[in-house]
């Protein structure tokens, strides 16, 4: 399965959400990295044919995607970045109707469906209205919901949203294990989501992909080191000022900073390992915007 | 696909409660239907009674009439007249005595209207015209319909219709059979009084459910996958579209058949034979029984309701709003009775193409609009039947048309 973009943009009146996009998937799991308003749900969007291109073209094993029409949703999968359902109906007959949608013969969808309600640990609450679930139970629903048909093409719109950090890790395992004989392209601006998983890594910025690579490579052909080096409380702030700091971590003899920058910023400054992090706040110039970066 | 889409339009706390206020409603207009004017016995005390017992009893004093209304029938109701109105009690100033009196006359009451009409002008009606009758006068009621027609056709309406149209609605006066049939229709007459009512009721109640199936996926953010699925540009939206029909057509039979046979259990359901003529329909040149009115109205309301909840799903698809959705039948039933005030001629023709019409049919066959299709001079029935059953053929695939456009941004 080979899913390829030529030449993609999308146009809404003034704003370009995607400019310009070539990139080709093969199976594996790509990350999509970027800030908000990058481009990635647009992006995304396309991929499902929820949105046509302004120019360009979007081919799966050499066809175009729009000509496929059924054929082509028959392999999808899909959850979307908001992710919606019918509050009033319980877990399993909404998935019972989603797989009904998605061509499954009714006997088949029902042990489809017992089947992925026990994958995502849903099985006990599946007669609760969807309304009644917690957030993170809502987004294994969804996760269900797009794995329903089994598709070749997964395309998960920022998955990890509202989740907690260990449901985080449930869910990147249950990728992981779904990731097999399949395309899974996943939106985060969330570094650690990816960072372990993803075969290949797109870094989206203004509706461009900026950088693209497996994470060595991309840490490789960074521009750019990390340095860590100590300096007092009093001279921080004019440090933040000067350079690009990644972390602060408060000390006994003054702050630890983290210093993004190709030469030594100070004298005893050592040099540290560079992480996705670091490469995140290069390129897009803030922060990767998480608080479990521990994971 | 279709049994979870019911199943997803009867979880929907609002539509539970939309369903609940229609079978409410439909419990509110049958009591006023069958408690309403018309419905009271006055005993021999002049006491006015209400409930289905003196209903009864009212009925049979009425048929003691019951029959073919030959002249000499109707030469026997002026004569009972004269005799009431010469009585002291008629001619009394206390009420109790009024109403004693006006007991004596509740058998020939249907009789009595019906000689009003016939010896008023074509459009007047005067409670007291039999008043001022002798039996002999009997011999004109029949010739009377006819005769005022024709009067009110050389003169008020001189300049409404062609020649053509003219010779139209008097042959069909003439065709009437004559004499009537007279047997207590009470039953029919509530139904097709209150029938309008319900039906809109059942329209708007249940606009409220159709409307959020269609604009109901977006609203639940639901949208994308749906369209993203195997089925959700094709099957799934005609899937959609079959749950709203069939549950509207199943809901709209059940709630007709329930106040048909509340009314009619009620009031009794004798009079089927009767010609419309006898009361809801004097001037109607729809020469018809009350029967096939029935049908008429049980069809026609059935046929406007789909096509406005139709309409209601097409607007539902198109603009993905529940709430614009549903003012959709409000304006097309509201909108032509305020415009009905403004009383100009070829409106008035127009308003009765309109689908409301199909809604309150006892008024469609009374309205003298006239149309001229394929050579052929007719009233509004004909057309509104053909014209909304096209136009909601039309309908079923520009809904699923519409909403698989609007799937993709
Ligand atoms: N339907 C639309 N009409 C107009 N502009 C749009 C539309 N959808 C997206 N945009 C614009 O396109 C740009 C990219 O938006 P997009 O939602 O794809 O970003 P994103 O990377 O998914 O952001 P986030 O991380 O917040 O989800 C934004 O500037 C957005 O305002
Ligand atoms: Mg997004």
């Amino acid at each position: 399965m080979q899913l390829r973009l030529e030449h993609v943009t999308k146009r809404f009146r003034e704003t370009v959400a995607v400019a310009d996009v070539s990139v080709t998937m093969e199976n594996g799991v790509y990350g999509l990295l970027g800030v908000n308003g990058a481009g990635k749900t647009t992006l995304m969007r396309m991929l499902c044919t929820l949105a046509v291109p302004t120019e360009g073209r979007i081919t799966c094993d050499g066809e175009d995607i729009f000509e496929m029409d059924m054929r082509y949703r028959k392999i999808l999968g899909y959850l979307p970045q908001d992710f919606g359902f019918y509050p009033d109906l319980c877990a399993e007959d909404y998935l019972m109707y989603v797989a009904s949608i998605k061509g499954l013969r009714p006997a088949a969808a029902k042990k489809r469906v017992e089947e992925l309600l026990h994958r995502v640990g849903l099985y006990s609450v599946r007669r609760r209205k969807m309304k009644k679930l917690s957030g993170g139970m809502k987004r294994r629903a969804g996760i269900a919901q797009a794995m329903l048909n089994d598709p070749k093409i997964l395309v998960l719109d920022e998955p990890t949203a509202g989740l907690d950090p260990n449901e985080r890790v449930r869910f990147r395992n249950l990728i992981s294990e779904l990731s097999q004989e399949r395309i899974v392209l996943l939106s985060t601006h969330i570094v650690s989501d990816v960072s372990y998983i993803a075969k290949r890594l797109f870094l989206m910025k203004d509706g461009r992909i900026v950088h693209q690579g497996s994470m060595e490579e991309i840490l490789e052909h960074t521009p750019v080191r990390a340095w860590l080096c100590t300096v007092s409380k009093e001279r921080t702030n004019a440090c933040l000022k000067k350079w690009k700091v990644a972390n602060i971590r408060a000390g006994s003899g003054g702050n630890e900073l983290r210093v993004l920058s190709d030469l030594p910023p100070m004298e005893g400054a050592a040099e540290a390992e560079l992480t996705l992090e670091d490469v995140f706040l290069y390129y897009f110039g803030e922060k990767a915007g998480d608080d479990d970066a521990l994971l | 696909m279709l049994y979870y889409e019911f199943r997803k339009i009867l979880s929907k706390t609002g539509n539970r409660i939309a369903l609940l206020a229609l079978l409410v409603l439909l419990g509110v207009t049958c009591y006023f239907a069958v408690n309403g004017y018309g419905t009271s016995y006055t005993d021999e005390q002049g006491v006015s009674r209400q409930g289905i017992s003196y209903v009864r009893k009212l009925r049979e004093a009425r048929l003691a009439w019951e029959g073919p209304l030959t002249e000499e029938k109707l030469a026997a109701v002026i004569r009972k007249h004269a005799a009431v109105i010469a009585a002291p009690e008629y001619n009394s100033r206390d009420v109790t005595e009024q109403n004693i009196a006006y007991s004596w006359t509740q058998d020939y009451q249907d009789i009595r209207q019906m000689i009003c009409r016939a010896f008023g002008e074509f459009r007047s009606y005067d409670y007291y015209k039999i008043d001022s009758l002798s039996p002999e006068d009997a011999a004109d009621f029949y010739p009377n319909r006819i005769r005022a027609l024709r009067t009110w056709l050389d003169t008020e309406a001189k300049d409404m219709y062609t020649e053509e149209e003219k010779d139209f609605l008097l042959e069909r006066y003439e065709q009437l059979e004559t004499p009537f049939y007279y047997t207590w229709y009470l039953g029919w007459d509530k139904l097709f009084e209150y029938g309008p009512t319900i039906q809109m009721i059942f329209v708007l109640v249940m606009g409220f459910v159709t409307a959020g199936i269609f604009a109901g996926e977006f609203s639940n953010r639901a949208d994308a996958v749906f369209f993203t699925s195997y089925h959700g540009r094709k099957k799934a939206v005609t899937a959609k579209l079959w749950a709203g029909v069939l549950l509207s057509a199943a809901l709209y039979w059940t709630v007709w058949g329930l106040y048909s046979v509340t009314v009619l259990g009620a009031l009794g359901a004798d009079g089927a034979s009767c010609q419309i003529q006898v009361h809801v329909g004097w001037k109607s040149f729809y020469n018809i029984t009350y029967g096939q009115l029935y049908l008429l109205m049980s069809f026609g309301g059935f046929l406007g309701s789909m096509f406005l909840l139709l309409l209601n799903m097409l607007v539902s698809a198109w603009t993905r709003s529940a709430v614009i959705a549903v003012t959709a039948p409000f304006i097309m039933i509201f909108l032509p009775s305020f415009l009905s005030n403004l009383s100009v001629p070829w409106l008035s023709k127009l308003l009765g193409l309109l689908p409301d019409q199909l809604l309150q049919m006892q008024t469609s066959v009374n309205y003298f609009n006239l149309y001229r299709i394929g050579g052929r001079i007719m009233g509004e029935v004909e057309p509104l039947f053909a014209l909304y059953g096209a136009l909601s053929l039309l309908l079923l695939p520009t809904v699923c048309a519409l909403y698989r456009r609007a799937g993709r941004g």
